[in-house]
């Protein structure tokens, strides 16, 4: 064989994995979940913890998962808490009570590949929150369960009284995570796609929320078609510090929100938890492509 | 020695009357009278007892008309689909007749409490709201909700006729052995305010 076809070759071998390493060319192919997400109102984790007012409360403390009772009725709560009956103290007019949203998701080995579509809905005509973003999308890694309650309630357990947009809150906190600590290992990573912006995130919740400084999130795309918005996010298996690495055959505590409406702080739509599992047995999978 | 002259009491004169043995009548006679009369007596406080066990008669009191009567008639035991209710007594009243007449004499002290006034202003009530309400829950809690169950019955319920929230709860309450009220506290009237981690369960 002549040398130049032989390089040719190699060249070829060699580039091959970097070539396979894009998301599914096509999407129709990839299962996907139905997750309806719900407005929360002001249900914080020291609400949905309190026996008194929760009565779910017990259920969380012999292990029970928030899904368990709830994944039937997340449109009825949405509506309930919509409508100032319940955990609103300000209710805005017009806004969605949930969102039906449809995650797909599927990894080759090297990234895994994230795809949420939802329906727009109608806008409520309120003041908008975020002027640069009609919409923003995010979702909460955890592993190990080092983070208390997020097996069970997928991203709750960074959602405080006190903190900014909660009532009474301080405009300077974040979500956090009770005895968040990078190095102790006990963090959401948080990854997030801004419409406006058209920019990616890559971050995490420890003892406050940071946007920046994860290296696993690749990028995200994100287009609305006919009403139906599209985000596809590539998130590497490792990267760095406030990324929660990804493995084959494991679970991982998820959740994702919407921000919809030009929303921000509380005001999103939020799913229940909902864990990931990468080849293997979760309400989510990702399967290899 | 008695002054044969002077008229005895009236009361010693009863006495007398009712020591004397029958001249007339046969002992038989008597029996009978005498147990007609022992059931229309009888009859007669069970009926005086019964009118005070029903709805008609607790919201004769202003306090409980217009403090947890409007309250109970925003629920599922005041009306629904099938018409099936739980009125003020069902909950509040034992059936047994042991524990129904414990009950009523302990309810004497309600009396007094209207005399004084403790509950007579929406304002008082809601000040005693809590001790009310918790004083409920352990008379509940303490007969293994006793009154919940002369209707319900967590053994027979229908698992699939539930909503996913409903099965769970009641799976749980079956594992751990609870009794209805623990979880069902605000069933028929508002939740106080002031809670603490002791009344969730």
């Amino acid at each position: 064989m002549k040398r130049s076809a032989l390089y040719l070759a190699v060249a070829g071998v060699l580039l091959t994995p970097a070539a396979q390493a894009a998301a599914p060319a096509d999407w129709n192919a990839v299962p996907a979940t139905e997750i309806t997400l719900f407005y929360p109102g002001v249900a914080a984790v020291e609400w949905i913890t309190k026996g008194t007012e929760h009565g779910g409360a017990r259920a969380l403390r012999k292990g029970e998962t928030c899904a368990d009772c709830h994944s039937d009725e997340a449109r009825d709560m949405g509506q309930k808490i919509v409508s100032g009956q319940k955990l609103e103290p300000s209710p805005i007019a017009g806004k969605a009570p949930f969102i039906n949203a449809r995650v797909q998701a599927a990894h080759d080995g090297q990234n895994l590949y994230l795809r949420f579509t939802w329906q727009q809905p109608a806008a409520s005509g309120a003041a908008k929150m975020d002027e640069k973003n009609p919409v923003k999308i995010a979702y909460m890694l955890e592993a190990g369960s080092r983070v208390e309650l997020a097996e069970q309630s997928g991203c709750w357990a960074s959602c405080h009284n006190g903190v900014r947009t909660m009532p009474g809150g301080d405009e300077q906190k974040t979500k956090y995570v009770k005895d968040g600590s990078l190095a102790g290992g006990v963090y959401y990573d948080l990854n997030q796609w801004r419409s406006g912006e058209n920019k990616a995130y890559d971050g995490h919740i420890a003892e406050a929320r940071v946007m920046e400084g994860g290296s696993a999130l690749q990028g995200a795309t994100g287009s609305l078609s006919n009403g139906t918005w599209s985000v596809v996010f590539t998130r590497a298996f490792s990267g760095g510090q406030g990324d929660v690495t990804l493995e084959p055959g494991k679970v991982y505590s998820f959740g994702f929100a919407i921000h919809d409406d030009h929303a921000s702080g509380r005001y999103h739509h939020v799913s229940l938890g909902y864990p990931l599992g990468i080849d293997a047995e979760a309400p989510i999978v990702a399967k290899r492509l | 020695m008695k002054d044969p002259e002077v008229r005895p009491s009236a009361f010693k004169r009863l006495l007398a009357f009712l020591k004397r043995p029958s001249a007339h009548y046969s002992l038989g006679a008597l029996l009978l009278v005498g147990f007609a009369i022992g059931v229309i007596f009888w009859g007669g406080f069970n009926t005086v007892v019964e009118a005070t066990n029903t709805e008609t008669f607790c919201l004769s009191c202003h306090e409980m008309r217009d403090n947890v009567y409007p309250e109970y008639q925003q629920t599922i035991h005041y009306s629904n689909r099938t018409g099936v209710r739980a009125t003020c007594p069902d909950c509040h009243v034992p059936r047994e007749w042991t524990h129904k007449m414990v009950r009523k004499v302990q309810a004497t002290r309600e009396l007094w409490g209207k005399l004084v006034g403790t509950i007579d202003t929406p304002e008082k009530f809601e000040a005693k709201r809590l001790q009310l309400a918790r004083s409920e829950w352990a008379r509940m809690k303490a007969s293994d909700s006793r009154e919940c169950r002369n209707c319900h019955s967590l053994e027979s319920m229908n698992a699939a006729s539930q909503k996913q929230r409903a099965r769970k709860q009641h799976e749980m309450a079956r594992e751990d052995n609870m009794t209805c009220i623990d979880c069902h506290k605000g069933i028929a009237h508002k939740k106080p305010q002031g809670m603490t981690e002791e009344d969730e369960e």
